[in-house]
């Protein structure tokens, strides 16, 4: 199988440069960050001092589910970033360094191609997330009362579903250009722009795929999933067959040029 | 600072995975820096940023050190 070849391929690029061990390791960082801070922030406020003598404020302790969102957020920021970044130079710093020919000029097609990158970074990506929210979920659980392993899992196949989209927008910023600077600003303009448009205009977008995180919150605070959940999911899904399509069609009509 | 130490040592359980997963990602970036022929840039330099920044120095690395991998 050829597609299996590239897939194989690719992880182990993938263990090679670390990617598969590094990338996990910043997740579990980014997760723990906010439930640690916002436990501690009384002795922090205490230890760094500013206040004036004698004055006293209520800090109320946030819900357990509320610190996991905070997780996801802070997950949606960096995070983000780091997805962008290590993917940026998959296909189009190929391309500049001409190994994409040596790849293509063999009976691989075009879809193969794009679709087992795809599949190699979702793995990574997807697992970066789960170990991260895990570890959130453990300090959750530690720190601030308890919190349902099943409200753990919801949130990562809902966010892994929204990281695997942003996946799929990369690789097809990835055929665009040859230039992996240029692949990493496209994907964090149309990632932010995406965002930005279906927050401000959320009742005209309850099905965005960045409306995901919105309808977790929602789930995180109520317990239940919101109904709107399920057709966000669908576009999403759809959304990435068509980005994975598209980059396949561009990398093939660009004929490597 | 006394307070922030105090702290520190009374919590040891919550933030030894904290800092074993700081730890982890400076060896990690260290091992591969030595692996490797060629860096962007002096592999000294590298080695220093690994060290002395927390975090974002073996992140900068991952990302932007070593030559033909982006």
């Amino acid at each position: 199988m050829q597609w299996l070849t590239i897939f194989r391929k690719e992880c182990l690029e993938s263990t090679r440069n670390f990617k598969w061990m590094w990338v996990p390791l910043v997740f579990i960082l980014l997760c723990i960050v906010d439930p640690l801070t916002t436990y501690y922030l009384p002795q922090i406020l205490e230890a760094t001092g500013g206040l004036p003598e004698g004055s006293t404020f209520e800090i109320p302790t946030p819900p357990p589910a509320q610190v996991m969102m905070m997780s996801v957020v802070q997950m949606n920021t960096i995070g983000i970033l780091i997805l962008a970044l290590i993917t940026m130079g998959t296909i189009a710093g190929e391309k500049k360094a001409g190994i994409a020919e040596l790849v293509l000029v063999k009976p691989v097609s075009y879809l193969s191609y794009v679709t087992a990158k795809w599949a190699a970074y979702s793995l990574i990506i997807l697992a970066s997330v789960f170990v991260g929210l895990l570890a959130s979920w453990y300090y959750v659980n530690l720190l601030f009362g308890e919190l349902a392993f099943s409200s753990m899992l919801v949130t990562f196949l809902f966010y892994g579903l929204w990281m695997v989209f942003l996946l799929g927008i990369s690789l097809f910023m990835n055929t665009l250009t040859k230039s992996p600077g240029l692949t990493l600003f496209f994907t964090m303009s149309a990632t932010i722009f995406l965002s930005a448009v279906s927050g401000m205009l959320s009742h005209l977008f309850e099905w965005s795929p960045a409306q995901l995180t919105a309808h977790l919150n929602t789930y995180l605070a109520s317990g239940s999933l919101p109904d709107v959940i399920w057709g966000a999911t669908a576009i999403t899904i759809a959304a990435i067959a068509l980005l994975l399509f598209l980059a396949t069609i561009t990398l093939k009509k660009k004929e490597l040029a | 600072m006394q307070d922030a130490m105090t702290m520190l040592q009374e919590n040891l359980a919550i933030f030894a995975p904290l800092i074993a997963v700081q730890i982890i990602l400076s060896v990690l970036a260290l091992v591969s820096l030595f692996r490797t022929d060629e860096t962007n840039g002096p592999k000294w330099m590298w080695a220093l940023i690994i060290l002395f920044i927390n975090t974002l120095g073996p992140i900068a690395y991952f990302i932007f050190g070593r030559r033909g991998d982006v």
